[in-house]
C-alpha cells in the first residue's frame, strides 16, 4: 500500500504514487534550476511540465493504470533528458549562457526540520546537527547541560519541537541535510536509505515509527514520546513503582476487608458505640457499610490492576468486567449520598428537656468532677466487674480521642433569683421530627452525686443503650443565692461555661488546685479578685486623702497644683468616683 | 576532450539546422521532431529540444499554434516563419558549402 498524491501538472489532474512524487518533484526542481539564468527560463519549463503530464498521461492510458508509479516517472525522465544531458548538446551555443555552473558551485540551502530518523524524543536535536553541521551527540549533550541552567532548555526544546517541522519527505530530509535537491542528490538519498533498511531490516519496526508520527501534532507526538519512554527508558522505574503500588494496594484492600468484617461485627460489636459510627441508624448499618466499602474498594482495586498491568505488560482484566466495577462503584456513591443526606436530615429538629433539682441552701458548696465511671448493673455484667469488690474504681481518663463523640457536659453557674439553691439539668437534642429529638433527648443518660456541699460531677454524659449521636447537649445550670461561696475544684475548670475559671489564681497560695469564688449581685466573683481589688482601693483612697491635704498647701503655685489636681482625677477615676460630685 | 568539444560544436549547429529543416516540411509537434531526429540517429532528449525551439521562436525564425490534445494539455505545433525560411536559404546554402569544404578537404581538390 503506498499514500497517493494528487498533483496539477501542465493543468492536469494527475494521481501519484508518493515516492513516484518525490522523484519527479527532484527532476523538476533539477529541471528548473538548470534553467533559472535562462531568459525563457517560465516557457521552457512550462513546455517540459505539460510534455511530462503528456507523457504521464499516455502512460497510463497504455498501462490501463489510475495512479502513476516511480517507473512512469523514470521512463519520463529517460525521454525527456537529465540536465547532464542537456549540457552536452547546448551549453555554448546559448546567447545567454546557462549559469548552471554558478548554482552548482553555490553553498546549497540547508533548512531547519527535524530529523524524525535519528531522533532521541523528536528529533529536534538532530535537526539543528544537520543544520549547524555538528555531530547530533554535542548538541544533545549541550540540550541536557542548558536544563541545568534553570531549566531554559526544556523550554527552548518545546518551543523548537512547536516550530520546526519535521523533515517527512524524502527532499525535505535532502533539505535538512543540505544535498542539493537534484536528482544525483536523490538519488544518493534514497540509496543510502535502502542501504539503511537492508542494514536493519530486523529492526523494521523502528523505521517504521516515524511514519506512524507522521500525523498527529506537537501534543500527539509528545504522548507518543511518552509512551515510547514509559515502554522504553522509563519501563523499569515505572514497574518499580507499579510494583511497590500493587504490593501496598493489595495490602490496603485486604485492610479494608477485614475492616468492613469488623464492622459488620464478626469480632467487635460495639464500634457503633464510637463517635463517627454512631450516628448511623442501626437499621441503615448494612447498607451504609457495604457501599462504604464498594466506595473505597473499587478505586484501589482498579490502581492495582492497573498497576499489575503497567508491571507485567498484561490485561489484568476485561473491558466489560472494568465498566461493570464502575458501574457498581458509582452506585455505591449514590447509595452513601443518599444515606448521607437522610442522616443529616435526622439533625432537622431540636428538642430540649429541663429537670430541676432543689438543694440545700448552704454557706459553701464544692464544686468537683469525678472521672471514674459509674456503670450501670448490666454494664457491671458486660465488663465482668465484681460489684463486692469495692476498692476497684474504672478511670475514664480518654478525654480528647479519636473517636470519642462530643458528649462532654457544660456548666453554667448563676445567681439564684429567688434565693433558693438548685440544679437545673438541661438535655438537648436533633432529630428528624421534634418528637424524635426528644426521644434523643430523653435517651441522654447522667448521674452527678450532691453529697453534703459537694456536688460531684461526671463530665461526659453517655446514651442508652440503642440511642444514636444526634447531637446530644447536657448544660447545667448551677443556680446559688447572693453570698453563697463557691469553691471550684482545677478539675472542673474546663466544664464552666460562663466564667474564666482559669483567671481566678490566688496570688499568695499559687499551689491551689482550686479557687474560691462569691455569689455577688453582679454574679460570680473571684474572692482572691477581690481580696487584692479592695487592698488596692485601700491604697488608693489614702493617696487621694494624702493629696487632698497636699492641695491645701502652696495655694499660689500653680503648676504644684495642677499636678495634684490630675492626680487626684486619675485616682478618682481609678476609684469609680465621679470627679464632678465634689 | 578534444575531440566531444568538437563533435559538441558540431552537433549544435547541426542540430540547429536540421531542426528547422524538420519545420519546413510542415506544422509539427515537438516529440515528433524528437522521433524524427531520432531515426536520422541524431540522438537527443526532449529536454533539449524546449529551449532550443523557444530560443528559435523568440529570435522570430518559428511560430506555433496550439491544438488541444485528446490525451493531456493543448500542444504547441509549430511552423516556420518567413524569416525561419529566409534563414534556412541560408543555412541550405551554408550546409552546402560546408558539405563541399569537408569533401575537398577528405578527397583532395582534384581527384
Amino acid at each position: 500500500m503506498e499514500k497517493t498524491i494528487i498533483i496539477n501538472i501542465g493543468n492536469t489532474i494527475i494521481h501519484i504514487e508518493e515516492s513516484a512524487y518525490e522523484l519527479l518533484k527532484a527532476y523538476l526542481n533539477e529541471v528548473k534550476h538548470y534553467f533559472a539564468n535562462h531568459a525563457d527560463d517560465l516557457e521552457i519549463v512550462t513546455d517540459i511540465e505539460n510534455r511530462i503530464a503528456e507523457l504521464l498521461t499516455e502512460q497510463l492510458e497504455e498501462q490501463k493504470k489510475q495512479v502513476v508509479d516511480a517507473a512512469n516517472v523514470n521512463f519520463v525522465i529517460g525521454q525527456m533528458g537529465r540536465v547532464q544531458d542537456f549540457d552536452t548538446v547546448e551549453a555554448d551555443a546559448e546567447e545567454e549562457p546557462v549559469k548552471h555552473t554558478t548554482y552548482q558551485a553555490q553553498p546549497t540551502d540547508k533548512k531547519l526540520y527535524r530529523d524524525m530518523d535519528e531522533r532521541v524524543i523528536a528529533g529536534v536535536c538532530a535537526g539543528v546537527a544537520h543544520y549547524l553541521d555538528f555531530e547530533a551527540k554535542w548538541i544533545r549533550l549541550a540540550a541536557v547541560l542548558t536544563v541545568f541552567l534553570g531549566g531554559t532548555g526544556i523550554l527552548v526544546y518545546a518551543l523548537l519541537w512547536i516550530i520546526m517541522p519535521k523533515a517527512k519527505s524524502r527532499i525535505e530530509k535532502m533539505e535538512m541535510k543540505g544535498e542539493p535537491a537534484n536528482l544525483q542528490g536523490f538519488q544518493k538519498n534514497l540509496n543510502e536509505e535502502l542501504e539503511a533498511v537492508r542494514a536493519h531490516l530486523n529492526e523494521a519496526n523502528k523505521h517504521a515509527q516515524p511514519l506512524l508520527a507522521q500525523f498527529g501534532n506537537f501534543i500527539g507526538e509528545f504522548f507518543e514520546w511518552l509512551g515510547r519512554f514509559i515502554s522504553g527508558t522509563g519501563k523499569v522505574i515505572f514497574k518499580i513503582i507499579a510494583i511497590i503500588i500493587v504490593i501496598f494496594g493489595v495490602l490496603f484492600l485486604l485492610g479494608l476487608i477485614v475492616g468492613a468484617a469488623a464492622f459488620q461485627g464478626f469480632w467487635d460489636a460495639s464500634i457503633y458505640e464510637y463517635f463517627p459510627f454512631s450516628i448511623i441508624n442501626e437499621g441503615n448499618r448494612g447498607v451504609i457499610l457495604f457501599s462504604a466499602f464498594i466506595v473505597c474498594f473499587i478505586p484501589i482495586l482498579a490502581l492495582v490492576l492497573f498497576s499489575i498491568r503497567v508491571a507485567f505488560s498484561k490485561q489484568a482484566i476485561n473491558k466489560t468486567l472494568s465498566f461493570a466495577l464502575l458501574i457498581i462503584w458509582l452506585a455505591g456513591v449514590a447509595t452513601v449520598g443518599y444515606q448521607a443526606a437522610k442522616i443529616s436530615s435526622e439533625f432537622k429538629q431540636h428538642a430540649e428537656l429541663t429537670q430541676t433539682t432543689e438543694l440545700k441552701t448552704l454557706p459553701t458548696y464544692i464544686i468537683d468532677i469525678d472521672k471514674s465511671k459509674y456503670f450501670s448493673k448490666e454494664d457491671s455484667i458486660a465488663y465482668h466487674i465484681n460489684a463486692n469488690q469495692k476498692n476497684q474504681i474504672v478511670v475514664d481518663d480518654f478525654e480528647d480521642g479519636p473517636f470519642v463523640s462530643p458528649n462532654n457536659i457544660r456548666i453554667n453557674i448563676n445567681k439564684s433569683e429567688t434565693g433558693t439553691t438548685r440544679l437545673i439539668q438541661k438535655f438537648e437534642s436533633q432529630g428528624k421530627t421534634f418528637q424524635s429529638a426528644l426521644q434523643n433527648a430523653q435517651n441522654i443518660s447522667y448521674t452527678y452525686t450532691a453529697k453534703d456541699a459537694s456536688l460531684i460531677f461526671n463530665p461526659r454524659f453517655q446514651l442508652r443503650k440503642g440511642a444514636i449521636w444526634r447531637n446530644q447537649e447536657v448544660w447545667l445550670n448551677f443556680e446559688v443565692p447572693v453570698g453563697t461561696k463557691l469553691i471550684i475544684r482545677e478539675n472542673a475548670y474546663r466544664y464552666v461555661n460562663n466564667y474564666g475559671t482559669w483567671d481566678c489564681a490566688d496570688k499568695e497560695n499559687d499551689s491551689n488546685d482550686y479557687s474560691t469564688w462569691i455569689m455577688t449581685e453582679d454574679g460570680l466573683k473571684c474572692v482572691a479578685q477581690l481580696k487584692e481589688d479592695a487592698i488596692k482601693k485601700k491604697k488608693l483612697k489614702e493617696e487621694l486623702l494624702n493629696l487632698e491635704l497636699l492641695q491645701k498647701n502652696r495655694p499660689v503655685d500653680t503648676v504644684y497644683q495642677d499636678s495634684v489636681s490630675n492626680r487626684i482625677r486619675e485616682v478618682k477615676e481609678e476609684l469609680g468616683i465621679n470627679p464632678e460630685e465634689n | 576532450m578534444i575531440a566531444e568539444n568538437t563533435q559538441t560544436q558540431m552537433r549544435k549547429g547541426i542540430l540547429e539546422y536540421c531542426v528547422l529543416s524538420i519545420i519546413a516540411r510542415g506544422e509539427i509537434y515537438a516529440s515528433d521532431i524528437i522521433a524524427e531526429l531520432r531515426s536520422a540517429k541524431l540522438l537527443v532528449v526532449e529536454g533539449t529540444l524546449y529551449p532550443l525551439l523557444t530560443r528559435l521562436k523568440n529570435n522570430g525564425l518559428l511560430s506555433y499554434n496550439w491544438v488541444e490534445s485528446t490525451s493531456g494539455p493543448p500542444r504547441k505545433y509549430y511552423t516556420l516563419t518567413e524569416d525561419g525560411r529566409g534563414i534556412l536559404t541560408q543555412l541550405d546554402q551554408t550546409w552546402q558549402e560546408l558539405a563541399y569544404a569537408v569533401g575537398i578537404s577528405q578527397k583532395g581538390a582534384n581527384p
